[in-house]
């Protein structure tokens, strides 16, 4: 089989009834690696480290961290660079960009890292954007990775820009937030992009796991440039599109013209299966068989030279007569779509804090605990319930619990399983 | 359209959970409307809650099942579970006064939603559960209908209670 990405939907119901107003269905779109060899080439890697050495960060914490560099030095070959800042009041260079050839070198520039002074983040990611760019390379991954367990001041709106800039040059970021200080409104803003991500950390001794992983991670990379469109039959129109699987984010798309609508993906790390879920808006239809949508993903397979492929699934309904049609959903979508509720519960109830509204945002939580409960994250669900109590009693939630909440329902926490088959 | 049964908005047909309040809308057969016209006629009914056998607040599983009796408080989805056998005080604790109700009202809103200090009584009896009302200033209401003062009156499974403006939904385990 020629290698490539297979597309495969579920509708929520693939049977609707004849009414003569609009309906909803969801499609939970997966895509996968198909006839694709278990040992790929490895794409060139050019990363940069971008580590918080606040006093803060102090002890085991920048201990771990430079195991974590090391560890790093010892994944890269020749074919890579590496660059190393750091920043606490101020930014430095500590490894400027280079092919990783000596690493007992590296390693011992590593060892040079000392905690000191306060967060100033921006100055960070500059340094970091004009070090990474001295690599960049046409056929590769690059790759900002933050660490920080801290609030930077004053220079939040900095830090966004500068990372939308590496963003749009191809630099992704994977930003890693530990401890419980960490301003994650601005984590999850700057890393809100195709090939971006953040995590949680809530231990130092899971820094290690988790660079080292990203790092495989980057390095697997096995399509990029992925575009997702969707064709619409006349009089449908897409509400949503969230990415399911590996994490939950929601995706953001553009109307290219009328009944298309159209998305980057971005790369795709590894190998493992990706899952997204469409609400679709279905006109009022006759009885029969109908198509509803084509969903077209364009995409490279670097590892292979294969550029500007392209696979497509059509989504057919039928339309019954209503006495006929009953309300059975598919679990599998049922079951993303409870996580994927639960997430948007507990984004639009740090909303309402935001804004005041306590009792609305402490009902919001209570209801998204009981869509975790639903799909059996009971751990998490008592986390939510227990602070939608706090937040009802006391109209306040705690840092750790708001991250834990906020990074747990994506299914972004570090040291956890994160994957949960239906 | 369909409604949610949660927060009364009005849904898409073949919506799984509402995306208001993120209740689920498929354990039952929703009730369709036929026509926009009719659905706009029923927007204009201030009925918050709809009676049924249905739980719209499903129970987390993990909450152990007591056998007696519940509170739902509509608003919060906050379950109160209740031993049964006795009387039981609801209202708003207040520590000045010692006063501790057997049901707290005031982690609820109870204070904005005019819930008294003692407001009323459930108790057991022969036939079933009975509320009386304790001249709360607000008032109590079964099924939106007004109790006059200490006189118990029978409540069923599935009845909405009305203390003050606080709306609960009384359950038999």
């Amino acid at each position: 089989m020629a290698p490539g990405i297979q597309l495969r939907s579920t509708l929520s119901r693939s049977v609707l009834p004849d009414v003569t107003e609009e309906q909803l269905i969801y499609v939970l779109l997966e895509v996968s690696a198909q006839g694709v060899p278990t040992t790929m080439p490895k794409l060139p890697l050019n990363l940069c480290l971008v580590i918080d050495r606040s006093s803060s960060m102090r002890g085991e914490r920048l201990q771990q961290v430079k195991e974590a560099a090391n560890r790093i030095v010892d994944l890269l070959s020749e074919d890579d660079c590496l660059s190393l800042v750091t920043f606490n009041d101020r930014a430095e260079v500590v490894i400027a960009s280079q092919r990783v050839r000596n690493k007992v070198d590296l390693k011992r520039m590593i060892g040079g890292v000392e905690a000191a002074g306060g967060t100033e983040m921006a100055t960070g990611m500059a340094l970091a954007l004009q070090e990474i760019q001295r690599a960049l390379v046409g056929r590769g991954v690059s790759r900002i990775l933050l660490l920080t367990d801290g609030r930077t001041y004053g220079d939040e709106g900095r830090c966004v820009e500068i990372v939308r800039r590496a963003q749009s040059r191809g630099v992704g970021l994977t930003a890693l937030g530990i401890g419980n200080e960490w301003n994650e409104d601005l984590l999850e803003t700057m890393s809100a992009r195709e090939n971006s991500r953040t995590q949680y950390i809530t231990s130092a001794s899971e820094i290690a796991q988790i660079f080292t992983d990203e790092v495989k991670r980057m390095h697997s990379v096995f399509a990029q440039d992925m575009q997702l469109r969707a064709e619409m039959r006349p009089g449908a129109r897409l509400r949503s599109l969230d990415r399911v699987r590996p994490f939950i984010a929601t995706v953001p798309v553009t109307e290219e013209k009328d009944l298309v609508w159209a998305t980057n993906l971005g790369d795709w790390p590894g190998s493992d299966p990706q899952a997204f879920l469409l609400e679709v808006v279905v006109p009022s239809l006759a009885v029969g068989d109908h198509p509803l949508l084509r969903l077209t993903l364009r995409y490279s397979l670097p590892g292979m030279n294969l550029l500007n492929q392209e696979g497509n699934v059509v989504l057919r309904i039928g339309v019954r007569q209503a006495a006929s049609v009953g309300y059975d959903v598919d679990v599998t979508v049922k079951h993303w779509l409870e996580r994927l509720v639960a997430y948007r519960l507990q984004a639009g109830a740090w909303q309402d804090v935001a804004a005041g509204r306590i009792e609305d945002a402490s009902r919001r939580l209570q209801m998204a605990g009981t869509r975790l409960f639903e799909v059996g994250d009971v751990d998490l669900a008592h986390t939510v319930q227990d602070e939608a109590t706090r937040l009802l009693r006391s109209g306040q939630t705690s840092a750790e619990g708001r991250k834990r909440i906020k990074y747990g329902t994506r299914g972004l926490m570090g040291g956890e399983t994160q994957e949960r088959e239906a | 359209m369909i409604r949610c049964s949660h927060c009364n908005a009005q849904q898409m047909n073949g919506t799984i959970f509402c995306s208001e309040c993120g209740a689920t809308l498929i354990t039952e057969a929703p009730r369709r409307e036929t026509t926009n016209a009719l659905s706009r006629t029923i927007d204009g009914i201030p009925t918050v809650v709809e009676d049924g056998p249905h739980t719209v607040v499903p129970a987390p599983p993990t909450i152990a099942k007591a056998s007696g009796i519940c509170l739902v408080v509509i608003n919060s989805g906050r379950r109160i579970t209740l031993e049964s056998g006795e009387e039981l005080l609801v209202g708003r604790k207040d520590n000045q006064r010692g006063i501790y109700p057997d049901v707290d009202l005031g982690l609820d809103g109870g204070y904005d939603a005019g819930v008294s200090r003692r407001h009323a009584i459930i108790s057991p009896s022969r036939k079933g559960y009975m509320l009386e009302d304790l001249g709360s200033s607000n008032g109590t209401f079964i099924n939106s209908t007004r109790l006059a003062p200490q006189t118990p009156t029978l409540i069923a499974h599935g009845d909405e209670l009305k203390f003050g403006t606080l709306i609960l939904r009384f359950e038999i385990a």
